[in-house]
């Protein structure tokens, strides 16, 4: 005789390891309504009276504010990204691994980098 | 030794020629900063009730026999301490196995799917009596995966073997990886049909629980994501040549 | 069944699209979040109609499409799928047809748009 306790749905809320990984996960959902947004924005372009009416529905505060949850979403989903990365692909010049560290801060520079080109190319002021 | 520090540990008894369901059994253990997991155990089967069935061998964290789940945490009964628990202290089987005694599981599950990898070196040699030659580049490149014990925390971690006990799982992937880097095996052939179906690799979501379980730290999770690579390889190329 | 196709699956190709999209996530939606999402709506930033629609309407346009809304949407359906069997609600056939259909169609969408443009 024996037994084996089967896994609830609710398994990943037992440790904090896990409830990280699943809030990992989740950094998807603010995505797709970005998504939907860019989707939409794109579409406006064809009009200057259609990328108002869009811009003004980027503007309403709820809308702002799932945008700005999916900006935080971005970059946790980044921070845990970048620590993976190096993990499936590791690096070897010659003898030597390239330190993880190095792969994770040169991911983060090309973040930053996109960052300040698109402030650069958008950011004039109001 | 002078022990004077007592602690209430409770345990999970499966006794199932007396009862089909797990218990709860307490027993008050004393310890002192040295005491691990292993000892509490030892200690309660010898002075307070030799029922108690656990598996255990070397103590020193290299046979991989005392896994067990501490506090919701695979972890190796040797490698713990009671110091490390200042308030309840709870121990368990390892989960996702079926429990046969106590803290005993089936390690079939595991074993299985190991020998389904086949973890060992496979070639030809030109000359069977020649020994193989290995620069410490090329040691370098699988010696981390080559230190696994087989203890089993990995599978206890997983959240996937959880859900599906089909999932080939981090330690025999591990070992599979290993054996595809290393230089002197030529078996990767023979090791891809498992590891690209669902249930090899690709049943995998970089959960990553199961690295940080490891005693040896050997990274399964970075074996598997490894793998998702040479197997993504594996089948493009097959395709591609029109056969393994 | 062949040899060729013995035991072949999609599952690499949704990984790959999943590590694609990651990537892009990782690195340009942050700034797009930023700069679109919360910088112009809240008026610190101001978005020039013309300017933008010239720069969508060139090469630039396309690769934007694809990198911010093709492989975020597959990223997307990739771990909404696995989210779905990690949950225990889902994750197989229907999961996978509604998951990467849903990503297909926007991604077709958003291409559509960029050649009308």
């Amino acid at each position: 005789m024996s037994y084996k306790p089967t896994l609830s749905g609710s398994w990943w809320l037992q440790h904090r390891f896990f409830r990280a990984y699943m809030l990992r996960e989740a950094t998807v959902l603010p995505l797709v309504f970005l998504i939907c947004s860019l989707l939409a924005g794109v579409y406006s372009l064809a009009s200057l009276e259609q990328f108002s009416a869009w811009q003004e529905f980027m503007a309403k505060p709820w809308v702002i504010g799932i945008h700005a949850l999916a900006l935080l979403a971005s970059l946790y989903h980044a921070l845990t990204f970048f620590q993976l990365f190096p993990r499936v692909m590791p690096i070897r010049l010659g003898n030597k691994q390239v330190p993880a560290i190095l792969m994770v801060a040169g991911q983060w520079a090309g973040t930053v980098a996109v960052m300040v080109m698109f402030l650069w190319l958008f950011g004039g002021g109001a | 030794m002078q022990r004077d520090m007592h602690k209430d540990i409770h345990i999970q008894r499966y006794l199932p020629e007396e009862n089909a369901e797990p218990f709860w059994q307490t027993f008050q253990v004393p310890y002192d900063d040295t005491t691990s997991i292993l000892d509490v155990l030892n200690y309660i089967k010898e002075e307070l009730d030799p029922t108690l069935s656990f598996r255990w061998s070397c103590r020193m964290a290299i046979c991989g026999s005392c896994g067990y789940m501490v506090n919701g945490i695979p972890k190796l009964g040797c490698k713990d301490f009671v110091r490390n628990y200042p308030s309840a202290l709870r121990i368990g089987p390892l989960a996702h196995f079926t429990v046969e005694r106590d803290l005993m599981v089936a390690m079939d599950e595991f074993l299985d799917h190991l020998e389904a990898v086949k973890p060992y070196l496979i070639n030809e040699p030109q000359d069977k009596q020649a020994p193989h030659r290995q620069t410490p580049a090329q040691l370098a490149k699988y010696k981390q995966f080559s230190n696994c014990i087989n203890c089993g925390l990995c599978y206890a971690a997983c959240p996937q073997f959880g859900l599906n006990p089909e999932f080939v799982g981090p330690g025999a992937i591990a070992l599979a990886h290993r054996y595809n880097l290393d230089s002197r095996d030529q078996g990767q052939g023979q090791r891809m049909p498992i590891l690209n179906s669902h249930d090899g690799v690709w049943s995998c979501t970089f959960v990553g629980f199961c690295s940080d379980v490891c005693p040896k730290g050997v990274d399964p999770a970075a074996a598997v994501n490894q793998g998702k690579v040479e197997s993504a390889k594996s089948m493009l190329i097959q395709m591609f040549r029109g056969g393994a | 069944m062949s040899q060729r196709w013995r035991g072949l699956h999609l599952e690499p190709v949704w990984w790959g699209l999943f590590s694609a999209g990651g990537v892009c996530f990782a690195v340009f939606i942050p700034a797009i979040a930023l700069v679109f999402g919360v910088l112009a709506p809240l008026g610190l930033i101001e978005i020039n109609y013309l300017q933008l629609q010239a720069w969508y309407a060139s090469w630039w346009g396309l690769i934007a499409t694809g990198v911010m809304i093709c492989l975020p949407g597959f990223h997307a359906a990739h771990r909404i799928r696995h989210g779905l069997h990690d949950l225990k609600v889902g994750g197989g056939f229907w999961s996978i047809l509604i998951c990467y259909g849903l990503a297909a169609i926007v991604s077709v969408f958003a291409l559509w748009i960029w050649f009308q443009a």
